[in-house]
């Protein structure tokens, strides 16, 4: 009677002096470091918020981030540490699908370790999973390429873009994302005037711009990150390229619109994932803004507190920090008929007490609800952006089911 | 068409300015710099810190996107890049000199060239930056054919250079014995003359250039930690097609460099643009390894 | 075998794969003097050649063969080696710094190749899945871990046992004879470019085996990992372990590459927010300096070449 006394009160009090690790492999150096940092924060907040609502299974988290330098050889030796040598067992990232890949194949797999990326949007990661190759344990927290894609070409039907030139990094996002674009055109009955590919980080894309310029396109559809999209874009205006530009979800970032000049970009539509309006959306944006002083513009900032956050919620869910566990328990807190919580300290409070009583429940992120399906895969939500007033404005929204009904009618 | 030959002689004016200094210096100090494209990222971004220095920028100068200042700010750049090339020679190339191999002093080269670049990475930060911040329109003034007003500047700037640089190799005592030393340094020697000053002199018209073909660079593309490095390859390709120590032979091969560059994009795709230098160098190494201009001492100094 | 032990096995095996690499540019630069300024692309000509010979078939690409993984690595070690031919063939009759120039050069339009030629090197996404070789004779991937270790180390042995043979050899003398007095070594028929091209060639094949190694390892090959940074990288192991010595440059990989992933971790814990994106630039300015200095202050780098080699001090 007085041992099952004491075990309860330890229970209650270890949330001082227990602590499980959850790592993150980002780029805080390297080619992704201008995003990465930010991305880190991101996920720091959602491990902080936790903290302050309690802990995961009573326990403090540490959140353990390691620097991938943008190059596949540090970034899994990063992770094999995280994994061996903190005994984490969910690693978020990494941003670069060419680092979250061998990451996953020679990393987190093989050790049963649970891995969610905030920003790897290849198509190779489905292959992949689709083939057993993953074991379940890969999931991302922002769409594919595909839903994206389909919307970006729905947008420029809308618009009455005839002969569309598509310029785009030479990436694993760039190539996949051009290619559903083009396909996603074609069957809505456009046409794509041309593709062209640019490597990344070079002081001049002239060449590119004016191989694009040749089959007299009436829109561009620009897919970069924001330095080298800037570079690209004020040399097509520059060269007389047309302004009826419709840009990626990762040129969404000021400093994109800042160097290419705002009166340029008044015809401009971009595309992002993630950030519909809402209250769990409102929740996120607040606490980041208390905490940094400025608003959650950048790419992967929404995500990468989503899979944090998910990650932890599994945990809890699961009442274990292991990797099995944890792959087993996310789709019991994301999908379903759960009461919904909501990003920041009273959500995950809420949360933890419903699955204290052993009830259901829903975690509806910054990035709106979150289902992964077989593959780890999340469709989302949609917004379109412009830029009016020198800044960023949402434009329109796309919910799930109207991005579902605009792959339905290419899919047929 | 047109644009393209129009953008490749414009890319190569300003690789042809880098390339003259790289082939006095390798030459004179009988050496392949690696560092020497480190100069050109140098001179744009210290051209960049004395803009910021001098505050806003003056009233543009008619069509052009800049003022004054930025003349001043490329004469100060110059000055900055000038220092550190004589400083990197003192500290680094000068005491490796009669190392039994000659190749310590091009390893360390490659060395020096990487710390460059990484100090501009540390100071200035990764992000591409812009002298001017407004956005040129190019003009178009043919069929096919657009042009930024400031390129017409670039093209007239290389040219005035160019010359400039042709009499004062021609007709002063300190040019004709650089001249002397680049092409046959035995004969030079045998002349009196006093290498130590033409060595220094060398550093310091290389780097200026350098500096300027930097500025020229950032004015009609922009500012990048990695300008230089990407130049490397193209500077080197002009310098051996054109022979090495021949400052004529350097112009005609940046622009061979600039233009082949420039219409690769009619037969293979763009992004296999930055390779074109390293072919026409193979090309040249395999047919005709003194370059076009060369003479046989210098390749065939082995 | 979990913890520190796994992870250590794990680092040993890039660092033992770093190590050929090493040893390979010791033989061109510390007992021949070539200068090598494109390490990076030759181990990728390995690594992809490895790749491409041993990967699964895909739609509508080039290669695919399914071939088993020592043929594989064998063959992208022959393409090092072919590659190597076609620079030095260039250049070696030439002065010394062509060779320089055109490695560089040749390694920026590998890069290329891996990012574009997508039909053949699976442009920007790379290779994915390929097989690593015996996986599933072993019961989990520790075990699996190993073993490669095991095989990687042997490799690197065998390597510098046969290299230290034949810097010791006839062969090797007359290496160390162009290196040291060319008229000499000419005057006793010796043809030095012949000698000169076989120390290139031969050093870049293990390079090239090494980038095969690499890809057994991690099963998946992309531009990524062949950024010319790592050719700077294996340079400052080179320097660091002392040039002309096998052994330093065995050392120098283990000491540098460990240098090198732990600093990433300093270098993101002790910077503030606002600079950490410049971080990896102090890391580099780090690998610059060590090259610099260690070329100014210590020629014979930290171990140093052994009196046998040579009694003339500095490195060549």
């Amino acid at each position: 009677m007085v041992a099952g006394l004491q075990v309860g009160t330890a229970t209650t009090a270890s949330a001082q002096d227990c602590q499980v690790s959850i790592g993150a492999v980002l780029s805080i150096t390297g080619s992704m470091a201008a995003i990465g940092s930010a991305i880190g924060d991101a996920g720091q907040l959602a491990v902080d918020q936790f903290n302050e609502a309690g802990g995961v299974n009573g326990c403090q988290i540490r959140y353990v981030l390691r620097d991938d330098q943008g190059s596949p050889n540090v970034g899994v030796d990063a992770a094999k540490t995280l994994v061996e040598i903190e005994n984490v067992p969910v690693v978020l990232g990494a941003i670069q699908s060419g680092v979250s890949l061998p990451v996953l194949t020679s990393v987190t797999v093989p050790a049963k370790v649970t891995q969610i990326s905030c920003c790897s949007s290849a198509p190779s990661f489905t292959d992949l999973a689709a083939s057993g190759g993953t074991d379940g344990y890969w999931f991302r927290t922002l769409p594919t390429d595909r839903p994206q894609a389909v919307v970006m070409a729905n947008i420029a039907r809308e618009k009455g873009y005839k002969n569309i030139a598509v310029i785009y990094v030479n990436s694993d996002y760039g190539v996949s994302l051009s290619r559903q674009f083009k396909a996603a055109t074609e069957a809505l009955g456009g046409q794509v005037a041309s593709m062209t590919a640019y490597n990344q980080e070079q002081a001049s894309y002239r060449a590119e711009v004016n191989s694009a310029l040749q089959g007299e396109p009436d829109a561009l559809f620009l897919i970069a990150f924001p330095a080298d999209g800037a570079t690209a874009a004020r040399e097509w205006i520059s060269f007389g390229g047309t302004q009826n530009m419709l840009l990626s979800n990762a040129l969404r970032a000021d400093e994109f619109v800042d160097a290419v000049g705002a009166q340029y970009l008044s015809n401009a539509v971009g595309i992002d994932n993630a950030q519909v309006e809402g209250p769990s959306v409102d929740a996120f944006n607040t606490a980041w803004s208390a905490k940094f002083g400025s608003a959650p513009n950048g790419p992967g900032l929404h995500t990468m507190y989503d899979a944090a956050a998910v990650a932890l919620l599994a945990m809890e869910q699961g009442g274990e920090a292991n990797g099995t566990v944890v792959r087993d328990s996310i789709r019991l807190i994301t999908g379903g008929e759960g009461e919904v919580v909501n990003p920041g300290v009273e959500g995950f409070k809420r949360a933890k007490e419903l699955i204290a009583q052993g009830k259901p429940v829903r975690y509806v992120g910054a990035t709106g609800p979150i289902t992964f399906d077989a593959n780890g895969d999340v469709t989302g939500p949609y917004l379109i952006w412009g830029v009016k007033d020198d800044a960023l404005t949402t434009l329109d929204t796309w919910d799930s089911a109207r991005v579902d009904a605009a792959i339905a009618e290419i899919d047929g | 068409m047109l644009q393209a030959l129009a953008d490749g002689i414009l890319t190569g004016s300003i690789i042809a300015l880098g390339a003259i200094g790289l082939t006095l210096t390798m030459g004179i100090l009988r050496f392949a710099n690696f560092a020497h494209a480190e100069m050109i990222t140098w001179g744009a971004y210290m051209a960049l810190g004395a803009l910021a220095l001098m505050g806003p920028f003056m009233a543009p100068l008619g069509a052009l996107s800049f003022g004054l200042p930025l003349i001043i700010a490329m004469v100060i750049a110059a000055v900055l890049t000038s220092l550190l090339a004589l400083m990197i020679d003192h500290l680094v190339f000068r005491p490796l000199h009669g190392r039994p191999n000659d190749m310590t002093i091009v390893f360390s080269s490659f060395g020096v060239s990487l710390l460059v670049r990484m100090v501009v990475l540390l100071i200035f930060g990764g992000s591409a930056q812009y002298y001017s911040n407004t956005l040129q329109i190019a003009v178009p003034v043919a069929p096919g054919l657009r042009i930024l007003p400031d390129q017409l500047f670039v093209l007239g700037f290389t040219i005035v250079t160019v010359i400039s640089l042709h009499f004062f190799l021609q007709r002063t005592r300190l040019g004709l014995a650089m001249r002397a030393l680049a092409e046959n340094p035995t004969l030079a020697r045998v002349n009196g003359i006093d290498t130590r000053v033409v060595i220094r002199w060398t550093w310091v018209i290389g780097a200026s250039l350098a500096a300027v073909a930097g500025v020229l660079y950032g004015l009609t593309v922009q500012l990048r930690p990695e300008i230089g490095f990407h130049l490397l390859l193209p500077l080197f390709a002009a310098v051996i097609i054109g022979g090495v120590g021949n400052v004529f032979g350097a112009v005609v091969g940046g622009l061979i460099v600039g233009l082949a560059e420039s219409l690769s994009v009619f037969i293979i795709p763009p992004s296999y643009k930055l390779a074109v230098p390293f072919i026409i160098l193979l090309i040249v190494l395999y047919v005709r390894p003194t370059g076009i201009f060369g003479s046989a001492h210098h390749a065939g100094a082995k | 075998m979990t913890g520190f032990a796994a992870y250590l096995v794990f680092f040993l095996i890039i660092a033992l794969t770093y190590s050929i690499v090493v040893m390979g540019l010791n033989l061109q630069w510390g007992f021949t003097g070539l200068f090598n300024a494109g390490v990076v692309g030759f181990f990728a000509v390995g690594a992809y050649g490895t790749a491409v010979l041993i990967g699964p078939e895909r739609a509508g690409a080039i290669g695919g063969f399914g071939l088993p993984f020592p043929i594989g690595v064998l063959g992208g070690a022959a393409l090092a080696a072919l590659a190597a031919l076609i620079v030095g063939l260039a250049t070696l009759r030439l002065r010394e710094e062509y060779l320089a120039i055109a490695t560089f050069g040749i390694a920026i339009s590998i890069q290329l190749i891996a990012l574009n030629f997508e039909a053949l090197t699976g442009g920007a996404m790379g290779l994915i899945s390929l097989p690593r070789p015996m996986l599933d004779v072993f019961s989990s991937p520790a075990h699996y871990n190993l073993f490669y270790l095991g095989v990687v180390a042997i490799l690197a042995l065998v390597v510098y046992l046969a290299l230290e043979r034949a810097v010791t050899s006839p062969w090797g003398r007359v290496l160390k004879a162009v290196r040291e007095d060319e008229t000499a070594a000419r005057s006793l028929g010796k043809n030095p470019v012949l000698i000169r091209l076989q120390s290139f060639v031969l050093g870049c094949t293990l390079i090239g085996f090494a980038g095969g190694l690499y890809v057994g390892f991690i099963g998946y090959v992309s531009p990524l990992d062949f950024l010319p940074i790592l050719t700077f990288q294996i340079w400052a192991m080179l320097i660091v372990g002392g040039s002309g010595n096998n052994r330093g440059a065995i050392a120098g990989a283990i000491g540098v590459w460990g240098l090198w992933t732990m600093s990433g971790l300093l270098i993101s814990q002790v910077l503030p927010v606002q600079f950490q994106s410049q971080g990896g630039a102090i890391q580099v300015i780090l690998i610059g300096l060590l090259i610099v200095l260690t070329l100014l202050f210590r020629p014979r780098g930290l171990i140093g070449e052994r009196e046998t080699v040579s009694k003339h001090a500095g490195p060549r």
